[in-house]
Formats: structure tokens, sequence, C-alpha cells
């Protein structure tokens, strides 16, 4: 190693363990290695969207191919910044992410999207009769979302936004209970679960209805591992594929490993979420080309919204946004 | 003059030029990724590129510190003074006043909003809340430190409790209200920020939407647009401070 490379591998350790602080104690990358361990960023807390992960480790799935798994992580983890900076292995993140960290210079990949079909929303009260999201921006009230996503970039575009007041999403839905005409991004699994048993009545339209449907929790590599340890990689996703078919068959033992970790999330909770994500995850295509899977034809249309919203400088070439592990000889045919 | 202007200004300057050339050496010498460490000319190019956006925001957030700021001013005093008239008050009063001092921000932000609605007035009330204790404990303390022998002065000649205040404890206490507000004008700006992040508006949601979109480069643009204000403040009781006192108090008389 030179001189000059081993000074950027002392501050890109550096950074890594910086930015690593909240996430995880000790242990960096190279050490873990040498173990045949790696480890895993996670976005949020254990909820079912991290289902087959969980499901994977409970059943060794992981385990019997060599493969010692650390999950870490958590809400507002840099997850991005942690997988580029070589701290962790591997992150959860959103596609669209995945594409604005390559247009930002980060070489980020894709290996395995959990959600064909984004679980995001907006929640409304039923009780204001309305059909769409056309229906919900036309109708006004304030529109609770975290700032900066790019989905509201998208609906700012495409429908009448001026009638909505739109403030921070504050990860609390008591604004919601409070506010009749208050609209708020969700994830299906989890929110209007919790609002409907908090006495309210909410109806849900998912962001993919407007047209904009990025992959979700995504598990990101960087594209120079995903190239160096094809071999590793495709264990990892197949460990992977089968814990999240074994969470899909019957989530009742991983729902309960999380429970313990996520005492915030009751049992029932869990066991609803599981259940509103199962449609999202495995669609017609995904049935065909196994969970997980991803289409270029999908990369490409993300791409070319992200550009379109002047989220990114040029589309990135698709083909460098994913890695298709399993199909690594043949990439499969786009459906749809 | 010009001694003094070189004395004041280059020190600094000369520091802000060595770090902020040893930053952008440093970080492109090293490889890092703009993604987890902008270089300073990087951050600069940002703060031009959005300037749109930026200026309108630190408008909006330097709004909210000056009317949360004000009010702390206002009512910190009006607290102040209240406790500073008897024992009895003060040891009554001044621990809540204390442990009030110490409840984090962050963790009742999410309520400013269910008590006061999204926008300006959940800000304002953030940049309040962080702002108004340094204004009560310093103004006390110094409204409690008057020299007993003036207070039996005044006492002597017959003077009105008004009297009292407005003559001789006000402006006794003028150095620690004024330290204060030194203090109070950095946590407004902090404040204000965090009530941004969960109220909306202003350079809270820029760095938020920044980071959310994994400009680094922008978050640092709207951090130092932030910082840049509350020095602006600091400035501006500085000065306040050597306009009120440079007659009597030494601590502005010497050089």
């Amino acid at each position: 190693m030179s001189r000059r490379a081993a000074s950027k591998r002392a501050v890109a350790i550096g950074m890594a363990a910086l930015l690593a602080i909240p996430a995880c104690g000790g242990e960096d990358a190279a050490t873990r290695a040498t173990a045949g361990k790696v480890a895993l960023a996670l976005n949020w807390k254990p909820e079912p969207e991290f289902g087959g992960l969980y499901e994977a480790q409970r059943m060794d799935a992981f385990a019997k191919r060599g493969i010692t798994l650390e999950l870490t992580g958590g809400p507002g983890a840099p997850v991005v910044q942690m997988v580029e900076a070589g701290k962790v292995e591997f992150g959860i993140a959103a596609a669209d992410e995945v594409v604005l960290a390559r247009d930002r210079g980060a070489d980020i990949v894709a290996v395995f999207a959990t959600y064909q079909t984004n679980p995001q929303g907006i929640m409304v009260h039923a009780a204001r009769g309305l059909h769409s999201l056309a229906d919900v921006f036309a109708a006004g009230g304030t529109l609770a979302v975290e700032p900066g996503v790019a989905y509201t970039k998208f609906f700012e575009k495409h429908y009448d936004l001026t009638k909505m007041k739109i403030v921070p999403y504050g990860y609390s839905i008591a604004p919601f209970l409070g506010d009749p005409t208050l609209a708020q991004q969700v994830f299906v699994t989890a929110e209007p679960i919790a609002a409907r048993r908090q006495g309210a009545d909410p109806q849900v339209f998912l962001i993919a209805e407007s047209g904009f449907n990025p992959y979700a929790a995504v598990v990101i590599t960087t594209g120079a591992r995903a190239r160096a340890e094809t071999k590793r990689l495709a264990d990892f996703v197949a460990a992977l594929r089968e814990g999240w078919r074994g969470y899909l068959d019957d989530p009742t033992l991983a729902n309960a490993l999380m429970g313990q970790l996520n005492k915030e999330m009751d049992a029932d909770t869990f066991r609803l979420g599981a259940a509103a994500q199962q449609p999202l995850i495995e669609d017609a295509f995904a049935k065909q080309s196994g969970v997980g899977a991803m289409s270029l034809e999908r990369w490409a249309t993300l791409g070319r919204q992200l550009q379109e919203l002047g989220l990114i400088g040029a589309a990135p070439a698709p083909r460098d946004c994913f890695v298709q592990v399993e199909t690594l000889q043949s990439p499969p045919e786009p459906l749809r | 003059m010009k001694p003094r202007f070189v004395e004041t200004f280059v020190p600094p300057a000369a520091t802000f030029l060595l770090t902020t050339a040893a930053a952008e050496f440093g970080i492109r010498a090293a490889g890092v990724s703009p993604l987890l460490l902008p270089t300073p000319s990087a951050v600069a190019r940002a703060a031009l590129q959005h300037a749109p956006t930026l200026l309108p925001a630190l408008a909006m957030t330097a709004q909210a510190v000056a009317i949360g700021l004000a009010l702390s001013i206002a009512l910190g005093l009006l607290v102040a003074i209240a406790l500073s008239t008897s024992r009895w008050v003060e040891r009554a009063f001044y621990p809540y006043a204390i442990f009030f001092q110490i409840v984090p921000i962050v963790a009742i932000a999410p309520l400013l909003v269910i008590w006061f609605g999204y926008g300006m007035r959940a800000v304002v009330a953030a940049a309040f809340i962080v702002s108004v204790f340094p204004v009560i404990a310093n103004s006390l303390a110094g409204l409690l430190s008057v020299d007993p022998a003036l207070r039996d002065l005044f006492r002597l000649y017959g003077a009105s409790g008004f009297a009292r205040l407005w003559k001789l404890s006000l402006p006794w206490a003028l150095p620690n209200v004024l330290t204060g507000l030194r203090i109070a004008a950095g946590l407004a700006v902090i404040g204000a920020i965090v009530g941004e992040f969960v109220g909306g508006g202003g350079l809270g949601v820029v760095v938020l939407e920044a980071m959310r979109q994994q400009r680094t480069d922008l978050v640092f643009a709207a951090v130092l647009h932030a910082a840049a204000l509350g020095l602006a403040l600091f400035a501006a009781v500085n000065a306040t401070s050597h306009f009120a006192l440079r007659r009597w108090h030494t601590q502005e008389t010497e050089p």
C-alpha cells in the first residue's frame, strides 16, 4: 500500500469512526472481514419492513453460509455515508437515495429491493371521503412530510399543491389525530395501524399511485465490494431471500424477536404490518424473478424522474445502480 | 484607530485563512468523499448557487430569533426583577427556573407543534424557551449583587422602591444582563433551528432537505448562515454593551 493510499485509508477510517459513534461500537471493517463478519446498518427500528433480515438471522440462513451478520444503525443513522465510508458493508436505503448518492459521486449500488411497490403513502381521515391523491391535494389542508423527500417534489410537479400547507413530519401521529384536515406521510406497516388503534379511521393512498415508485428498503453496498466479492455477495443475498421467504410464509417468530428489540410496537401491530406489506413485496414480478429482484426499466424510470425534478444532474446509467446477484450471468427480462 | 483595527481583525482573519486552506488541501489530499465532508470551496459554491433559497430562509429564521429573543429579554428581566424583590420569592421560584433551563429543547420540540401549531409561533416558542433562562439567571445574579453600602445610602435618603430599582439595581446589574444576552443570543439561534425542524420554515428546513438530498455542501452552507446569524446578534449585544456602559463600567472603558 502506498503512503498516499495509506493516508487515504486512515482518513476514511477516521471519518467512519466519527460517523459510526451513534450507530455501533468497536470493531472496524477490517477486523470484521477477517472474522467472516459483516455489518448492516438499518435506517429504522426493528419493524416488519426488516422482517426477512431478522427471520434470516433467526433461522441461521446467514450462519449456514459462513456469514456472521451484525445489525446496527437505526432511526437517523447516516446509512449511505456509513456504507460509503466502509464502516458497514451493507445498509438499508431507498432506491432514490441510491441514485442521489451516485450523482453525488458515491459508488453505491443496490443488491436487493425488499418492496416492489413503495410502502409509503399519504394518510388522511376516511371521513373526508377522498378517493385519490389528486383528491387529497385538491381538498387542501395541512400535509406533514419529511422535508426534502423526492416524492413531495414529484407531487409538486404533477399536482396542484397550492392549497396545501406543507409542514415537517415529526414522526408522531398526534397532530394527525388532533386535526381532521391533516394529511401525513406514512409507512403502510406502521402509522395507519397505530392511528386505527388510537380510535382514528385512517385511509391511505400509496405514493406509487402518482407514478413515482422507487424500490424501498433496498439493501445497498459499494460497487467496489459488489464487484470484488461476488461469491460472498451471492451468499448474502441468497440468505436474505431465504429469510424473506420464511417471513412471508410465517412472520410469527421473527415478529416476536423484533418485538423484544422494539418494545414500542406491540404484537398485534407487527402482525397487521406484516400482512399489509405482503402484496407490496411479493407482486407478480417478484413471484417470477424472486423476492428482492429488480428490473433495469424501473431504475431507468427513477433516474429519469429524479433528473426531471432537478434533484440530480444527469440520470445515471440504470445498469450501474444495482447488481442482480442471483442472475449475474443473465439479467432478467423486465416485466411490466 | 489604524493599529487597533489591525489588532482586532488580523488575528482572526489569519486563523480563518489558515484553517480554511488547511481544510481545503487536507480534504482534497485525503480524497474524502464530498458526501462525508465537503471542501470549503464546495461549501462556498453551494452557498452562492443556493443563495435564492438560503437568504429568504435566513431572513425567516432571523425574524423568529428576533421575536423570541425580544420576548426573552422582556419577560426574563421582569421575572428576574420579581425574583429579586424578596429572598422568599427567589427561594420559591429560582430552583424551577434552573430546572426549566435544563429541559432539553430537542425532546420537547415536537410538543411545541401540538401546543402552538405549525409555523412561526412554534419556532418563536423554541427560541424563547432556550434563551429566557440565561437572561433570568444572569440578571438575577446582577440584581442581587448590588453593593450593600449603596443600598443603605438609597434607603437613608428615603428613595422609593422604583427609584432604587431604576437608579441603582438595574444600572448595577447591566453588565450581568448583557452577559445573559450574549449567551441568550447564541442559544436563540439554536432554539429556532430546532423549532424549525418540527415547525417548518427557515434554515432548519433547508438543513433537513439538504441532508435528505445528500447535499452535504448545502448542509454546511446553511449551518454557516445560522452561525453568522448568531455572530451578528452577539456583535449587536456587544455594541449595545459598549454604548451603554462605556461611561461607567471599567469592563468597557479599559482597552
